[in-house]
């Protein structure tokens, strides 16, 4: 019996018309595994976690998540987006809700968790993450740094089994990210299982069991954070990280 | 000529003006109410992804905006008896207005809708709410916004255009200019003092734009992405 992880790449392939963005993709995600994503840009890092979640549909190959297979007719797709959390580059919060509406929006509508209840939660988890103080704040108030941790919230408040995040960190001011990361350290620390598109080299050291390096669509190379940072075993992956690194 | 021009029987005609100003508001309003159902249906119908309700609601669509309002509105009065439906002309002329206004409404409430940016869809999607919810707790709210002064903007295009109505002999507005210059022969007495009305309904619906807009105002921006 071949063993399941929470999330279960096998073989899979997915086109944008005639361009094959993800190639033949093995890769099995652990339960509470930390799992960072790189490559140079357009290497289809955003295409493979927003698969994850259904946002692209991939066209062969397996992906089990939690169990259940994507494009099965018995996966209740909504149902499963409910347990994956997704942390966008550019927040996406909501603009006409408060913070602590937009962290108890889809637990009360679609969770169906009680206000009282939900907006208590929304309000620790908004302390958690800092913003405590920014509760009845509207999106456009907030800086980026303070958007994208209102965004991670938003997330936790589905009490989600698995955490997707494509380049949380990079539409930020640089003095934004570390107050990001810190709260996605955290996260990863309570055990959440999660696969982060990143460049951020600390992160992935001090969280990530592996770290995934895509290339033209193809995971060309994966290994724990040191061997891959310290140790690259490609071109490709040299080539790439003396580019991240010169800056 | 301004020594011709008869205040007296204008004064004399007000009442007429009067009733025919009243009927002018509120048959505009039920008319808009009900452009403002039919391009609710229209639109949605529009935003289908299968043909089956897109395709008959674009046809519909440009089949009103090629054609006349007025033709329209005969199409309906002298049509409508024939197939068998004999309605007043008040109930036409509603009618008429709120079908060709309606197809208008509709691509002003499909362009406010897919004004709003594809990641707002994309996080309701991700949060796993249906479509409805999507478009109930994310998507119409913020559209509605952006939407709310150009259906201003229909508004006074609906309130000139229901003075056609007076073609089918509705006492509305224009109706009572046009009684004025045909009872006394006194077209300028008539046509000058509607549009006088005219033009303060004009003002009032502006008026609700600008209070409208302000309103909006105060809502927060968009976030930036
Ligand atoms: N909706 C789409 N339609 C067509 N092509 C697409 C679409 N989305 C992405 N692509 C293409 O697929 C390839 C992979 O895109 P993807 O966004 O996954 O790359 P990425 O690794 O996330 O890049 P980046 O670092 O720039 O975000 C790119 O060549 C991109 O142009
Ligand atoms: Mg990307």
């Amino acid at each position: 019996m071949t063993k399941t992880g929470m999330i279960d790449f096998r073989g899979v392939n997915k086109w944008f018309g005639a361009l094959n963005v993800l190639r033949d993709i093995t890769l099995s995600v652990e339960p509470r595994e930390v799992v960072v994503v790189c490559g140079p840009s357009g290497s289809g890092k955003s295409t493979l976690i927003r698969c994850i979640n259904g946002l692209e549909t991939i066209r062969d190959g397996d992906l089990v998540v939690d169990g259940q297979r994507l494009g099965d007719p018995a996966t209740n797709m909504t149902r499963l987006r409910t347990e994956i959390g997704f942390v966008f580059q550019s927040f996406n919060l909501y603009p006409h809700k408060t913070a602590l509406e937009n962290v108890t929006l889809a637990p009360i509508h679609v969770r169906k968790i009680p206000r009282a209840e939900a907006e208590q939660a929304g309000r620790e988890l908004l302390a958690k993450v800092g913003l405590a103080d920014k509760v009845d704040a509207y999106p456009a108030q907030l800086s980026g740094g303070q958007q994208q941790r209102v965004a991670i919230a938003r997330c936790l408040g589905m009490r989600p089994k698995i955490m997707l995040f494509d380049e949380p960190t990079s539409a930020l001011d640089p003095e934004m990210i570390s107050e990001v990361l810190d709260v996605m350290v955290a996260v990863a620390e309570e055990g959440m299982t999660m696969m982060v598109v990143t460049h951020e080299m600390g992160f992935a050291r001090k969280v990530a069991q592996r770290v995934v390096f895509m290339d033209a669509g193809a995971i060309v190379e994966s290994g724990t954070p040191d061997e891959f940072f310290s140790h690259p075993k490609t071109d490709r992956s040299r080539a790439f990280l003396s580019k991240i690194l010169r800056h | 000529m301004l020594e011709n021009f008869s205040f007296r029987t204008i004064v004399e005609y007000l009442p007429l003006f009067g009733q025919g100003l009243v009927t002018t508001v509120w048959l505009s309003l039920i008319s808009f109410a009900g452009a403002l159902a039919v391009g609710i249906v229209l639109s949605a119908m529009n935003l289908q992804r299968g043909w089956l309700f897109r395709v008959p609601a674009k046809a519909y669509i440009d089949a009103v905006r090629a054609t006349p309002l007025l033709a329209q509105l005969y199409f309906l009065y002298f049509g409508l008896p024939r197939l068998g439906f004999v309605l007043p002309e008040l109930v036409v002329g509603i009618l008429a207005l709120s079908l060709n206004s309606g197809a208008y409404v509709a691509e002003i409430i499909r362009a406010g809708i897919l004004s709003i940016p594809r990641g707002q869809v994309e996080a309701g999607v991700a949060s796993g709410m249906t479509y409805v919810q999507r478009m109930r707790l994310v998507i119409l709210p913020q559209a509605f916004k952006v939407t709310i002064p150009p259906l201003l903007g229909q508004a006074i295009v609906l309130v000139k255009d229901s003075a056609l109505l007076s073609l089918i002999s509705v006492a509305e507005l224009t109706r009572a200019g046009q009684l004025l210059a045909s009872d006394r022969f006194m077209p300028a007495e008539g046509f000058i003092t509607i549009a006088a009305f005219y033009l303060l309904l004009y003002y009032c619906l502006k008026g609700l734009a600008a209070l409208s807009g302000r309103w909006l105002g105060l809502q927060p921006a968009r976030s930036s992405t």
